[in-house]
């Protein structure tokens, strides 16, 4: 099974302060994965690391990655402001091209069919999350990275993205977690990340 | 590498976007109707003084166009891999559209201000058109590659930096607007490709090293 992430001295930090230090690291593409830990121990930093978004001190660390499609649904929203929802589908899948019905009927499972022309801004983090989510869904990338995964999520919300990580699992896609401790989300974890320690 | 869904998103957020085209334009247009008065009292100024100033029209509106709106690094890369778009396609999508935002605005101003002023450029359209061209694109590039590949978010930083370089930009097509016969414009405009180039195979290059 090929790895997609890959490092023997990981070291991250902002400036001169160290945040991760000297983590051995290799994660096989079709695995699950948890990072747990408790406020500042890192667990945001090395999500952004593994999903290619880190900005900061890397301090030399030797990282290998493989040629998979990664998105991180992160503690702030990637989705553009100042567009609305089906603007920013339409921005983010460009590639994929998805059929207009799909799109439909999976703004419908996340009942954000009828906001769609709204703009992003006007939103609330619970929407944004779930918009997010949509996207995830309909994108399907190799590793789908969550950070804090039920924060901003009600009940509905919540049983939204346990159902796309389930999907995700029985089709073989990697998930990543991050959270202060183990929500339960995954049945299959191949490792978790304690930051604790 | 030029992308039609990254033109059409950046062209959507400049619509809505209340510091560009609603802010800046009509601020310079009055500026550029008050000007004469302020300077000599009469709505005609001297030649001499004319292209000079005109040239600092040139440098003042691009720098607020180039500081209107900032990318934030980190939001950008989230972005960029939110929707796996590469850097080089952002790069020069982003600059087809902005340079689609700004050329149309700066050659309105520039009728405007001779309007307004009752003097004009002393050389052939074709040589405005194009030095105002290269200006735009090299300018676009450099503040584009200012924002993306340096760590420099603040404004005031991204203006003291990048004033000098519009500076330098504008005395190059200074001799072509003050009038030089034709042989001199063509090695100007060649100067001004040249340059373009050069800007284009830097950026390049960092953009290809990115990835």
């Amino acid at each position: 099974m090929s790895l997609f992430f890959k490092s023997n001295n990981l070291s991250l930090g902002y400036g001169n302060q160290l945040v991760i230090n000297n983590l051995d690291l290799s994660l096989k593409i079709s695995n699950n994965y948890e990072i747990i830990g408790k406020n500042g121990s890192g667990k945001t930093t090395l999500l952004m690391c593994i999903s290619n978004n880190f900005i900061g001190n890397t301090f030399n660390s030797n990282i290998e990655r493989g040629e998979y499609s990664f998105m991180e649904i992160g503690s702030s929203p990637s989705l553009i402001p100042k567009l609305s929802l089906i603007e920013n589908i339409k921005y983010f899948l460009y590639k994929e091209s998805i059929d207009e019905k799909l799109i439909v009927e999976t703004l419908n499972k996340y009942q954000l069919n009828e906001f769609k022309e709204d703009l992003i801004e006007d939103y609330s983090s619970g929407m944004i999350k779930r918009s997010e989510l949509t996207i995830a869904d309909l994108k399907k990338p190799d590793i789908l990275c969550i950070d804090e995964p039920k924060v901003y999520l009600d009940e509905n919300g919540i049983q939204l993205l346990f159902d796309l990580l389930n999907y995700r699992e029985t089709q073989k896609m990697t998930s990543i977690l991050s959270s202060q401790e183990s929500i339960n989300a995954l049945s299959n974890i191949e490792r978790t990340i304690d930051l604790n320690d | 590498m030029i992308k039609k869904f990254i033109i059409k998103k950046e062209l959507n957020l400049e619509l809505r976007n209340n510091t560009s085209l609603f802010l800046i334009t009509p601020t310079m247009c009055v500026l550029i109707i008050v000007f004469p008065i302020l300077s000599e009292n009469r709505f005609r100024v001297e030649n001499d003084m004319f292209v000079i100033v005109q040239l600092l029209f040139l440098i003042i509106f691009t720098t607020l166009f180039s500081i209107r709106n900032p990318l934030e690094e980190q939001t950008l890369i989230k972005e960029l891999n939110f929707g796996s778009i590469k850097k080089i396609d952002y790069f020069y999508s982003k600059t087809i559209s902005e340079l689609g935002i700004f050329y149309p605005q700066i050659i309105f101003l520039l009728i405007l201000f001779s309007g307004f002023t009752n003097t004009s450029i002393n050389n052939s359209i074709i040589y405005i058109i194009f030095s105002v061209l290269f200006f735009c694109l090299n300018a676009i590039m450099v503040n584009l590659f200012f924002q993306m590949f340096t760590s420099f978010s603040s404004r005031f930083v991204q203006f003291i930096l990048i004033v000098p370089i519009y500076i330098g930009f504008a005395i190059l097509i200074a001799p072509m607007w003050l009038g030089v016969n034709q042989e001199i414009s063509n090695i100007y405009s060649l100067m001004l490709l040249g340059i373009t180039m050069i800007i284009y195979s830097f950026t390049n290059f960092y953009l290809r090293k990115s990835q």
